[in-house]
């Protein structure tokens, strides 16, 4: 982990590789996303659901943050994390095809959605997701070539954590990764 | 489209031998795109939509290593076929990176535009069959060149072949491009000069 190195274009990759498992998923049968493997668990459409809340928490920071920085002449840029925010994002990243372990989730981040959705309203979810994905992905790519100058803004757990774009553009794809694998655990059970 | 990008086209394209009345059909199916300096073209996970063709600018084609740091695999420029091939042919999510390194204007077919070229016209087979056999060898004399020659001999025989556009990109791609550091690339540029 000390050798992380963030780059826009890691980043983008991941989020698309992200975007075209999601995409996938669309093929499912509405009970294959709406069975949670037990009674305590989500089931897929929530899990997506959460990420939709995760990526929205940040979208207004983000915007702010990007109205801060200026043209980099270098090209895309290259970050390495801080300590604390390397902590942060190492809690969130999976290791292989597994969760490092498992994180209770603040009530605001809980996904409220019916456990009976009809076909449409499963639809509903994907285009949330969709959406929410994109524009944060629009974000990564109109950082890439900024200098990533700015005011550090607080996580959307407090200002316990600060990050800078880098460091929040990680911390959301290493938490989308880390429910990506739990989506293949419900399907799997 | 103007004529000097149709000549670009026509010549890119000159073994198919188009007689005239196809040529109009055939130009009709491209489409001029620009990209900014440093732009993404093609992202690596997305499914490449366009065969192109360069009237302006230099792009790169690269994929990321297990570090995370970019492996130059080609250029492209004016007058030279551009895209990711592989993802186009067989519409599955791209490796590698496309990225415009200067201000790029290209023309790009879609893929069902492109394989109609090969149903209407069965020329463009010997088109086809002439480029696949420059790309594969153009890939086997840069393997060859990678696992046998120096950095030195790889660096005087790039510099010796390659044109003028490319002498202007950023250094860190052309040292990554002849798998060396940009430190060595440096080095050698002031020996050689």
């Amino acid at each position: 982990m000390a050798k992380l190195l963030l780059t826009p274009e890691n980043q983008i990759q991941r989020l698309n590789t992200i975007l075209n498992r999601v995409e996938a998923l669309q093929a499912l049968s509405i009970s294959q996303l709406s069975t949670p493997p037990n009674p305590k668990s989500w089931n897929v459409l929530e899990v997506l659901e959460h990420l939709t809340i995760a990526y929205s928490s940040y979208q207004t920071k983000i915007e702010n943050a990007l109205l801060e920085v200026a043209d980099s002449p270098n090209g895309a840029w290259q970050y390495q994390p801080r300590a604390w925010q390397r902590l942060v994002i190492k809690g969130q990243k999976p290791k292989g095809n597994k969760r490092p372990f498992k994180l209770k989730t603040l009530k605001k981040f809980e996904p409220l959605l019916s456990p009976t959705l009809t076909k449409d309203e499963a639809q509903a979810v994907f285009k949330r997701f969709q959406t929410a994905h994109g524009m944060f992905k629009q974000q990564v790519l109109a950082s890439r070539n900024k200098r990533m100058k700015h005011k550090r803004f607080s996580s959307a757990i407090g200002p316990i954590v600060t990050f800078y774009l880098p460091e929040a553009f990680e911390f959301l794809i290493c938490h989308a990764e880390r429910h990506m694998i739990q989506i293949e655990g419900i399907l799997a059970a | 489209m103007e004529q000097p990008a149709k000549s670009i086209l026509l010549s890119f394209f000159k073994a198919a031998q188009l007689q005239s009345e196809q040529q109009a059909y055939f130009l009709n199916l491209w489409k001029e795109y620009t990209f900014k300096q440093n732009e993404l073209i093609t992202e690596a996970g997305r499914i490449e939509k366009h065969f192109y063709v360069v009237l302006e600018g230099v792009q790169a084609i690269y994929l990321l290593n297990q570090k995370g740091d970019k492996v130059v695999l080609g250029f492209s420029y004016m007058g030279s076929p551009s895209g990711i091939f592989d993802s186009f042919l067989h519409q599955k999510p791209a490796d590698t990176f496309l990225e415009a390194l200067k201000p790029s204007r290209l023309l790009g077919i879609s893929r069902s535009d492109y394989l109609s070229l090969f149903e209407a016209h069965p020329d463009f087979h010997k088109w086809g069959h002439l480029f696949f056999q420059d790309i594969l060898f153009g890939r086997l004399f840069r393997e060859v060149e990678l696992l046998t020659l120096s950095a030195e001999e790889r660096y005087t025989a790039f510099m010796q072949r390659c044109p003028e556009a490319l002498k202007v990109i950023p250094q860190k791609y052309l040292a990554s491009y002849l798998n060396m550091k940009p430190e060595t690339f440096s080095r050698l540029r002031r020996m050689m000069n």
